[in-house]
């Protein structure tokens, strides 16, 4: 691993110098171009220092002897990029029942995907090698609307790396569906009451008649009571503009914090969106009246938002291809988001509406998670040259580039 | 009455050609045609009726196929007016790409490239800083016969009652209001080829349309383009059968399965050598025999080396051409042979992981395939997807990089040619599509910046000369009824 780790420094990069095989924790990334999706925007020839897994100094000519020096001139720095809404790590093969642990039919609201984790999966070193650094592992079905709860993960691999933040978030879903969506909205309205009246009379609610085991069993009252005391997110995949309306008025009610998911007709209400500061997880590229929920859907739907104030998070909705959230990004820019707040929104923004406050942006003091890129981060032909998880350098070697390198030879074609 | 036809068809000289080198006994097939007609239809209804069966002229072998007289294209654009195209950057689909040259369209064809003098009559557009490119051509859509919003009643991509269904016509599904097809206009696809759903082996014939609108899918049909048959490979057919306890449920049956069609369709053929008259009609044998006489396209959806060979092995058997795998993931395993056997792969630039078929993909799948056996391969890039469709000039630019940064020396002009010529080729219409050469079609596409860019977009489109969306204009294209006050009352969609 290390050999391979040095062998990727000497080729791709010019000038290598101090560098000391055992010992990796101090890098020096000089003359980059410094893309910090915090205040400072970008920075031209800046030099990065990591030391300890943290980014230590961020300026002009910084000298560290001790640390491996990259020459990172003509190539960008980002941030790692954050999956915002993806089951990787919970999926192989997404036709392949076995293969998948992203749904339950035991639990409702409460189900947590901690356990199923699987840091061996292909797609990890697939997609850090399109640059993304950590993922929000979201399931994708529990029982009736629910989807369950959000756990934050690194994409390092290694067997021994733990969940980084555990159960942050509930998702659920609403609209469309083989029930009226006002049936839908009666339910959730009764789960939050019964939850309540549960965290009333813990003891003798477990004795009470109307106690419904089918939909939500304590487990499951448990994690909307952290909904409804404000400890994490509600996030709300819908699309229809009256639907978010609808949910924006229960979330008052209720007192719970709202994300939404999908949103195609999100732009509509953007300045609602604004006002109530509730983000938005979207795929920009999404564009299609793929329902009677979704006939407004658009191009410029990330433009809009944020151009009303609303904060987006840019998301692939394929897991597989989770890195593709950049070509989503890159979309969002053609129709008129600015650069910078595409680059925000596959990183700092995640970070800020998940609470991983060491992550997403380039400032000094967070954790060095950063990928470096051959060229504009947004741009579909860039490629991620190096990445760094926790101030280590990240192998961009996949199962897909073995097989790649395998037939390139087979074919003549090195 | 002859005069009278020719007045209303008299939107393309072509059609006057083919009034004169009717072979009689076609003639004789309108002129008792027309007879039925007189008899029942009213004079207008009787000329168009004509005219189509003027056009039906062109069929290559009408012997073989009476209902062909039928269900043909009556798309027949206007005359074009002179458009003087300037200083543009313009990828040929030749392979070149030339700087500051100007494109010529007149009467619906390319007129001129190169160096073209300023005439004080003619309309000209100042393509300064911009590109152009030939009309890009998606060889894979399900747009049409799957269309959005996505409904039970609309769902009518897979005749999925029986494995073998090649009496089945896309067309026939397809519902000519599907606010994709603006989408896809929007990016810059002028043509593209619907398909149907790949549950069967053997799903149907496919068919090409131009992106225009048209109430009728006759008039959105690529005048003359041949037909294509649908065939499956894989893990589709033989999940929806063998889910059902039915055959296919294995990789082996679905190879029977296509033998046993190819044999009956065999025996078919010989019959109808033997006794024509008494041969009673069979749409499906139709369809299988027209591939066996080299007039249907085959496009088959195959992911794996392996199965590739073996569906090679079949055409040889049954003496067929392959003319392309669909989403051929692992053709880079097999680009070699590929490329000797003169067989196209279309796919995708990064799709993967949803079936296991599709689990072996490589960033650098079409750049392989184009650069095997010495650049000989037909590497084609494919949606399949309505989101996709808009960006296929991202999907080229995303294989384009993934070559280069593998090794290869790939040029945009190269490039281009996966989403404008090799499809046009592999669809049997890339004499009158495909590439900019004088003749051709006027189907091409101003960008307002490098097609290879993720920033860039599609500014104005021409399909046969006339302008069908224009990005500077406030109204820029025309929209399907789908798209007419159906999110306020007195707006349109978009």
């Amino acid at each position: 691993m290390k050999n391979f780790i040095i062998t990727t420094i000497i080729s791709l990069f010019s000038l290598v110098s101090g560098a000391n095989a055992a010992d990796l924790e101090k890098v020096l990334i000089q003359n980059a171009t410094v893309i910090t999706a915090s205040d400072s925007q970008v920075l031209k020839n800046t030099d990065v220092l990591i030391e300890d897994g943290f980014i230590v100094a961020i300026g002009g000519n910084l000298v560290a002897n001790d640390a491996i020096q990259i020459d990172a001139s003509n190539q960008i720095i980002t941030p790692g990029l954050i999956a915002p809404h993806s089951q990787i790590g919970l999926m192989e093969i997404q036709l392949e029942r076995e293969t998948r642990d992203d749904s339950t039919k035991y639990f409702s609201a409460g189900f947590s995907i901690v356990n199923a984790f699987n840091p061996s999966s292909t797609l990890i070193p697939y997609n850090r090698s399109g640059g993304i650094t950590s993922a929000i592992v979201i399931p994708s079905a529990a029982k009736a609307n629910y989807s369950g709860l959000a756990s934050v993960f690194k994409m390092d691999g290694e067997l021994d790396s733990d969940v980084i933040l555990k159960d942050i978030a509930m998702a659920i879903s609403f609209g469309a569906g083989s029930d009226s969506r006002a049936s839908q909205i009666l339910l959730l309205e009764d789960a939050f009451n019964k939850a309540l009246r549960f965290n009333d009379s813990r003891e003798q609610y477990k004795q009470l008649a109307d106690f419904d085991y089918d939909d939500h069993t304590i487990r499951d009252l448990e994690a909307i009571l952290r909904v409804l005391n404000k400890e994490i997110p509600l996030i709300v995949r819908s699309n229809r503009a009256k639907d978010l309306l609808r949910m924006i008025s229960i979330a008052k009610q209720y007192g719970v914090k709202i994300i939404f998911h999908g949103a195609k007709e999100a732009w509509r209400i953007a300045d609602i969106l604004a006002e109530e500061d509730i983000p938005v997880i979207l795929d920009p590229m999404d564009n299609i009246p793929g329902s009677f929920d979704s006939i407004a859907a658009r191009m410029d739907n990330a433009y809009l938002l944020n151009k009303a104030g609303v904060k987006i998070l840019i998301t692939s909705q394929d897991t597989h291809n989770s890195y593709l959230s950049r070509q989503g990004a890159g979309n969002a820019v053609a129709h008129g988001l600015p650069e910078n707040e595409a680059i925000k929104a596959l990183t700092a923004n995640i970070a800020e509406v998940f609470g991983l406050s060491d992550l997403g942006t380039i400032d000094v003091g967070k954790t060095a998670d950063l990928v470096i890129w051959d060229g504009n981060p947004l741009e579909v032909s860039s490629f991620a040259t190096t990445v760094f998880i926790d101030g280590k350098q990240i192998s961009l070697v996949s199962r897909s580039t073995r097989l790649r390198d395998r037939y390139l030879r087979k074919l003549g074609l090195e | 009455m002859s005069l009278f036809l020719l007045h209303i068809c008299s939107t393309s000289k072509k059609l006057y050609l083919l009034v004169v080198y009717k072979e009689p006994t076609i003639v004789e097939r309108i002129r008792s045609e027309k007879m039925k007609i007189i008899n029942k239809f009213p004079l207008l209804l009787i000329v168009s009726f004509l005219c189509i069966l003027v056009i039906n002229c062109t069929n290559k072998d009408p012997e073989h196929e009476p209902q062909n007289q039928a269900y043909r294209s009556t798309y027949q654009p206007k005359p074009s007016e002179a458009i003087l195209i300037r200083n543009a950057r313009v990828l040929t689909g030749l392979g070149t790409e030339l700087e500051d040259t100007s494109i010529l369209i007149d009467n619906n064809t390319i007129a001129a490239i190169g160096e073209i003098p300023l005439d004080a009559g003619t309309k000209v557009i100042d393509a300064k800083g911009k590109w152009i490119t030939p009309g890009i051509i998606d060889i894979h859509s399900h747009m049409g016969v799957y269309p959005a919003p996505g409904l039970r009643s609309n769902s009518d991509g897979n005749e999925a009652t029986s494995p073998v269904t090649p009496h089945v016509w896309a067309e026939h599904s397809v519902w000519t209001h599907d606010p994709q097809f603006t989408l896809a206009l929007k990016g810059g696809i002028t043509t593209f080829h619907v398909l149907p759903g790949s549950a069967n082996l053997i799903g149907g014939r496919g068919v090409t349309l131009k992106n225009i609108r048209s109430v009728t899918v006759q008039g959105m049909k690529f005048p003359d383009a041949p037909y294509t048959l649908k065939m499956a490979c894989g893990e589709n057919p033989k999940r929806v059968y063998g889910n059902r306890n039915q055959e296919p449920s294995t990789q082996m049956a679905n190879v029977a399965g296509y033998r046993q069609a190819w044999i009956d369709a065999q025996n078919y053929m010989k019959k109808a050598e033997k006794s024509r008259d008494d041969l009673k009609r069979d749409l499906a044998m139709e369809t299988l025999s027209g591939v066996l006489r080299g007039e249907i396209l085959i496009q088959n959806h195959c992911y794996r080396g392996e199965e590739m060979a073996v569906m090679l092995d079949i055409a040889k058997e049954f003496d067929y051409k392959v003319t392309a795998f669909h989403h051929a993931i692992e053709a880079y395993k097999v680009a070699d042979i590929l490329a000797e056997q003169g067989v196209c792969a279309a796919m995708w630039a990064d799709w993967w992981g949803f079936k296991h078929e599709a689990f072996d993909m490589v960033w650098s799948n079409v750049a392989m395939v184009d650069q095997a056996e010495n650049k000989t391969g037909c590497a084609i890039v494919h949606s399949d997807s309505a989101v996709g469709t808009q960006h296929l000039n991202q999907e080229a630019a995303k294989a384009r990089a993934a070559g280069i940064r593998a090794g290869m020396n790939i040029s945009r002009g190269r490039a281009i040619q996966w989403i404008t010529l090799n499809p046009a080729k592999a669809l049997g219409i890339s004499e009158r599509v495909g590439s900019l050469e004088v003749g051709k079609m006027a189907d091409l596409v101003i960008w307002d910046g490098d097609p290879f860019s993720v920033f860039s977009k599609a500014e104005k489109v021409f399909i046969d000369g006339h302008l069908k969306f224009d990005a500077e204009s406030d109204n820029a294209f025309e929209r399907t009824d789908f798209d007419l006050g159906i999110i306020e009352p007195e707006e349109s969609r978009l």
